[in-house]
């Protein structure tokens, strides 16, 4: 079924070498499984491909939205027992990968990586088809990308892509339309957001870099966070969520697109990737030897904030 | 104009008496929950929203709300995002507070008694799914906090056209013009509503504001407009069937049977395990305890919303966890809905509203779960004697 479908839409050249590659990965039984995606009855959506017969399902188009290292977590012990994984990453991906194996929770051999040159994607994956790049529909992450040919991937497939189209408004101007606002208004905007928040841990579920074995959320002895959905509780997960993830977060947008109540996520996100950049000159990329601000402490970091 | 008599079944209401009526029972006092319209590049959230900016149809969103004025009521085929559920299990909601003297506590109740309050135009899917936990909310503890608020409301609801592909009543016991768990059934006509009343609230409803309502023609309404509501609604259940057909009895005993088959066993593998299916859920219905203290010695008691998606949902305090992967995770959520349920209680926990799979950018689509287990359960019956 895919097949028909993915011919008659624009898709990334490179797809029928990602089918070789996984056919060939399996076959060569260098991997257990090859993770990457697939179009189903609702779009597209993540594919986990055990037998290289299988491999054809394989889709790479502007609707593979999903940030697949999220199975690589040591938490999905599912997936892990799948055997070893042959993962495709788009280059924010391969960022989070990076992350992973900057943190000490993967090694680089756990994982052969496919990488894709990638041209942006869409804002939802859930589309029959995959649609031309504009700035109605790009995901406005994409916007400046830098990483849009990852270099942590042992495969690299299809031809160079144009850059995304310039979104609508760009995260960046949100960033600085709700900072140009007084505090108080601030305040209630966040608060307004963060009220709607129904506690299901989706944002934290689906990162690639919500890592911990038990969350700071799940702790009852002491309860540092109040567990039920109400604005005091929500506000100190939502700001816990977003501090924990300063200067790790590859802005993959993931966390925002699975909200099922629509909290702006990439706001808070962005915010402290400028902040991060500010402070510690660091943005976040796919090169697993630069450390983080979080895991790293310099002589020269500026604390004049220390009273 | 003949008044309504409530000892007949089918009336006619127009929409103009339709917010009429809604508007005198706000006038009243009465809280009327029911779908809203949101204008969401209104609110604050349009901010990330691309949508809000670019030409064309903007986005709105359906939510059941307390209505503000009639004018709000939407009597349109939108699915709310959220499930009748919250009105009846909220979020969280206190139990009771405590307050420490010394060595004595003092506990402070909360009410389970609740003012009267009407839904309007609620979703047949929402309001079966009532009648569905009702039977675990009253089967070895009747839940008070519960049962005080079903009883307190009258539930109208309005015939669904069906709202997508992911839609699939009909495929587990409801139907896009069912009445089950409400206390009457609108349905759209020619210029207003059919509306019949099912239960005793729905027909003290009626009743209550006899001048808005003219009783239908014909026993039953087998006028014209009866015609045409009964042809509408014939349509609507074949559009859900044609997107799921199962033997729901046939799933249930494959499920009971085959809890190791590979096919229930790996279904966990691209699930997030984030539980969004469960919040949107109308019919899942558990719920975690936690004290939350404020301040020294004194606190609430709550229950909030949780999920058999959740590693803690069955952590146990030696560490053990008997569903210690999102694969038995994920066939819990199934299990329980297709088989455990419909065994100890007669009914499948699920109205087929297809939320926890339009919800999912994981790409879980029970619809296509359903279709495949449905599928294993014929084959299994073909070869049997």
């Amino acid at each position: 079924m895919s097949d028909t479908v993915t011919t008659e839409v624009p898709v990334y050249a490179g797809v029928a070498e990602l089918r070789r590659i996984a056919r060939e990965l399996l076959d060569a039984g260098d991997v257990r499984v090859i993770i990457g995606w697939e179009h189903a009855r609702r779009g597209a959506r993540p594919v986990f491909i055990t037998d290289a017969a299988d491999a054809d399902r394989l889709i790479f188009d502007a609707r593979c939205v999903h940030n697949l290292v999220t199975y690589l977590n040591p938490r999905r012990d599912n997936v892990a027992e799948l055997g070893k994984i042959g993962l495709v990453v788009k280059g924010c991906d391969a960022k989070a990968v990076a992350g992973l194996l900057r943190e000490a929770q993967l090694t680089r051999d756990d994982v052969v990586l496919i990488g894709v040159r990638c041209g942006g994607v869409l804002e939802e994956a859930e589309l029959p088809r995959a649609a031309p790049l504009g700035p109605e529909n790009v995901a406005p992450r994409c916007f400046g990308c830098d990483n849009r040919e990852p270099e942590l991937v042992d495969h690299l497939l299809g031809e160079s892509q144009p850059e995304p189209p310039r979104p609508l408004t760009t995260i960046d101007e949100r960033v600085a339309a709700l900072d140009a606002q007084p505090l108080e208004k601030r305040w209630a905007f966040w608060t307004e957001q963060f009220g709607r928040c129904v506690r299901c841990y989706a944002c934290r579920q689906v990162c690639p870099l919500c890592v911990c074995e038990r969350c700071v959320a799940e702790k009852s002895r002491p309860q540092w966070i109040e567990a039920s959905p109400h604005p005091r509780g929500n506000l100190s997960w939502n700001i816990t969520r977003a501090l924990h993830l300063a200067g790790r977060c590859v802005d993959c947008g993931e966390c925002e697109r699975f909200c099922p109540v629509g909290i702006p996520l990439s706001l808070v996100n962005r915010k402290l990737q400028q902040i991060v950049a500010e402070r510690y000159d660091y943005a976040v990329s796919d090169d697993p030897e630069h450390a983080a601000p979080i895991g790293d402490y310099r002589l020269d970091d500026k604390q004049e904030f220390i009273k | 104009m003949t008044s309504a008599d409530p000892t007949r079944g089918t009336y006619f209401i127009t929409e103009d008496d339709l917010r009429a009526l809604t508007g005198e029972l706000l006038g009243a006092g009465t809280e009327v929950i029911a779908p809203v319209a949101l204008d969401v590049c209104a609110s604050p959230s349009a901010i990330a929203s691309s949508a809000c900016l670019r030409p064309g149809v903007k986005p709105i969103d359906i939510e059941y709300r307390a209505l503000e004025s009639a004018a709000q009521l939407n009597l349109g085929s939108g699915l709310p995002v959220l499930s009748l559920k919250q009105y009846f299990l909220p979020e969280y909601e206190a139990l009771c507070c405590w307050r420490q003297h010394g060595t004595e506590i003092e506990i402070e109740a909360v009410p389970t008694e609740f003012a009267p309050r009407v839904v309007l135009a609620a979703k047949p899917c929402d309001s079966a799914a009532l009648a569905v936990v009702d039977k675990v909310m009253n089967w070895d503890y009747a839940d008070e906090l519960w049962n005080g608020r079903r009883e307190a409301t009258t539930i109208v609801n309005l015939a669904c056209p069906v709202v997508d592909e992911s839609c699939f009543c009909t495929a587990v016991g409801t139907a896009p013009d069912d009445a089950k768990g409400a206390d009457a059934l609108l349905t759209p006509v020619e210029g207003g509503f059919l509306m019949e009343a099912t239960t005793d609230k729905g027909r003290a409803l009626v009743e209550a504001h006899a001048a808005r309502f003219t009783a239908e023609e014909g026993a039953g309404g087998a006028g014209a407009r009866g015609r045409q509501a009964a042809e509408e609604r014939a349509a609507a259940r074949a559009r859900a069937a044609a997107n799921l057909e199962i033997d729901a009895a046939s799933v249930r005993d494959w499920i009971d049977t085959h809890f190791e088959d590979p096919l229930l066993a790996a279904l966990g593998v691209r699930c997030n395990g984030c539980g969004a299916c469960s919040s949107v859920c109308p019919t899942c219905h558990c719920f975690d305890i936690v004290d939350e203290e404020e301040g020294i010695g004194k606190g609430t008691r709550r229950r909030c919303w949780d999920t058999c998606q959740a590693p803690t949902f069955t952590l146990h305090a030696s560490g053990h966890n008997p569903r210690d992967s999102q694969n038995p995770r994920y066939r819990q959520r199934i299990n329980h809905k297709f088989a455990i349920y419909p065994l100890k209680f007669g009914e499948v926990l699920c109205t087929g509203c297809g939320r926890c799979t339009r919800v999912c950018h994981a790409g879980q689509d029970l619809v296509e779960i359903l279709q495949a287990i449905d599928i294993a359960a014929r084959r299994r019956e073909a070869v049997s004697p």
